[in-house]
């Protein structure tokens, strides 16, 4: 008895270097941020003072707040959908009979791994309205030139193009390893019974890479609800709050505005957004998704 | 009699489809062989536009101040400058931001290395009553948001007495749920007898654990430090949040300031590309040594959800 308690030590020992800071790190501010939601604070009076749904009402019946969780969304299936859709068309398009992709699968997903403040600032240019290569391309299609990061209604959009391009090619990579998994007996079989290619990617391709799917659209799903690096470098949220996320919005107003009451309010309505969309989403699994 | 009727059937279907195999290897139909062109110069056409960018910047930044506010702009500089490169340099401290961000990186990655493999260790190899809570709690991890707890957090770091430090950078980003999970899949890949023989020698969990198992997920380790280290350097948010001395700002927030301040904001952009380019330069060079391991990780967190 002793001795199993002693080795039921040993292994808590082992857990940790690494539970000590998940629990002050990650779970302790969890718990503690959804305290200072029902407070009020501005980092310097003694006290927190307690105002119990106070912020969640006055965040309810403001527009700024409908505003950010419209561009919340704008920008979450505007990222996800794209980032989804065009990996897996990439990947398609890299993975039957063709040798001696290495180098354009290297191209497409080193984006990924570089630092998103540097690859801003370059789009930055790239977006700049008078000499920019964006207006010059929008030229050679016959499109007049937009203002982009200076114009409300684009620079989200501008915003977008980066955050597809950064991950675009990440989620390729993933559906390729989907592909190659493929079991290409199923496949032979279908080809035997008449079915075209279409058929095929509806009846087996797709149903049987829904996993990747899954993983990949819970995974962008919390990084688009945490994008800020791109968005503080290129808009700063604005113009005119056109690119203000929720989590952008929670920024400015706790280490902006010192409001720290409001932002936590607006961190618990971001964490609840996450927590619904995955549930939704192995909600959704359990009919679409096809675990071999 | 069936059954060999049904082996000889299925020999037959084997050789047709080897024959078949064959045949479409040697010849390929014209249409097809067109398909596969376009299907490469599409691919080629789509690589190159992902690269631009960063061609974009390395030649932007190599453009004079007259030429780049030229339109259209043209394609390659039609003088190298390399001194925008050095102006840029030695305008702001960036050896210091790319050595913090360098020490800092491989000082997390060292503790990761360490805790990480110990909690999955002792997840999928040792007996103990919280071992499903402790579980889920890493699964749950996972789907939380942490940006949104960098209040509350950086208020935990202040009363620690750890903000404006490399202690507060380094500790603050200690542990990784994805590490963790990483690890955790490699080790369940490794059977649990070799921890019992080991245990019969005599040898201890900690042993174990560096001297038996790990040798065996070299692979995991390999690609949770390539990923940590990346993720680390590129690291920005939470850094600069923390951090209020310039002395120890990572190479994001050294850029972003650069960028911002200095009066480089919109006047100066060779000398802002330029110093973006030898930014990402080193992750760059990185990716192109390592490309493998780090496109593995995909493979393994792809196994992530299925836990």
């Amino acid at each position: 008895m002793r001795l199993k308690t002693f080795r039921e030590g040993e292994a808590v020992l082992f857990t940790l270097p690494a539970l000590v800071p998940l629990l002050v790190f990650w779970f302790g501010p969890l718990g503690y941020i959804v305290y200072l939601s029902f407070t009020e604070w501005d980092f310097m009076s003694p006290e927190k003072l307690f105002v119990g749904l106070e912020n969640y009402t006055y965040l309810l019946t403001h527009a700024d707040f409908y505003q950010a969780l419209k561009i919340t969304l704008l920008f979450g299936f505007g990222t996800v959908i794209p980032i989804i859709v065009g990996g897996l068309a990439l990947a398609l398009l890299m993975n039957s009979k063709l040798r001696s992709t290495g180098l354009f699968r290297a191209m497409m997903f080193s984006p990924w791994v570089t630092p998103t403040v540097a690859v801003s600032i370059a789009w930055s240019w790239i977006f700049e309205p008078e000499v920019g290569l964006a207006n010059l391309v929008l030229g050679w299609v016959g499109i007049s030139p937009v203002g982009w990061l200076q114009d409300s209604t684009w620079a989200l959009v501008a915003v977008m193009i980066v955050t597809v391009w950064k991950s675009i090619g990440w989620s390729m990579v993933f559906y390729l390893v989907a592909l190659r998994n493929l079991p290409q007996d199923l496949m032979e079989a279908a080809a035997i019974d008449g079915a075209n290619a279409w058929d095929k990617f509806r009846g087996i391709t797709l149903p049987l890479i829904s996993p990747t799917t899954l993983f990949l659209s819970i995974i962008l799903t919390i990084q688009s609800l945490q994008a800020y690096d791109q968005i503080n470098v290129m808009t700063q949220g604005g113009p005119a709050g056109s690119t203000r996320t929720l989590l952008y919005m929670y920024y400015q107003s706790a280490f902006e505005s010192f409001n720290v009451g409001e932002a936590s309010a607006i961190a618990v309505i971001i964490i609840l957004i996450c927590v619904l969309l995955s549930g939704l989403s192995f909600l959704l699994s359990r009919r679409l998704v096809h675990y071999s | 009699m069936n059954l060999t009727e049904s082996r000889k059937v299925e020999q037959e279907r084997e050789l047709h489809r080897g024959n078949k195999r064959e045949r479409s290897s040697k010849f390929v139909p014209v249409g097809e062989r067109l398909g596969r062109t376009i299907r490469y110069a599409l691919l080629a056409l789509i690589s190159l536009a992902m690269a631009f960018p960063f061609y974009w910047m390395v030649t932007s930044g190599l453009k004079t101040n007259d030429e780049i506010w030229q339109f259209p702009p043209t394609f390659w500089p039609e003088s190298i400058n390399w001194s925008n490169y050095a102006d840029a340099w030695n305008s702001a401290p960036f050896a210091r931001y790319m050595f913090n961000s360098i020490f800092v990186a491989v000082c997390i990655c060292v503790i990761q290395v360490i805790n990480a493999s110990m909690m999955a260790y002792a997840l999928t190899h040792m007996k103990f009553r919280l071992k499903g809570p402790f579980t889920a709690m890493v699964l749950v991890g996972y789907m939380i948001p942490t940006t949104a707890v960098y209040l509350p957090s950086y208020m935990i770091l202040n009363e620690l007495h750890l903000l404006d430090s490399y202690a507060g950078l380094i500790i603050s980003n200690s542990v990784s749920v994805f590490s963790i999970f990483l690890l955790r899949q490699a080790f369940m890949q490794v059977s649990h007898e070799l921890v019992e023989a080991g245990q019969l020698d005599g040898a201890s969990h900690f042993r174990i654990l560096w001297t038996i198992m790990s040798p065996l997920i070299r692979s995991s380790f390999a690609v949770m430090i390539l990923i940590t280290f990346i993720e680390q350097y590129n690291n920005y948010f939470w850094p600069m949040l923390i951090t209020k001395d310039p002395d120890l700002r990572l190479v994001s927030a050294g850029l972003r300031g650069f960028f911002v301040e200095g009066g480089a904001y919109g006047l100066a952009w060779p000398q802002i590309m330029a110093a973006s380019a030898f930014t990402i330069a080193p992750l760059l060079v990185l990716f192109a040594f390592a490309q493998k391991t780090i496109m593995q990780s995909v493979n393994m967190s792809a196994g992530v959800n299925k836990s």
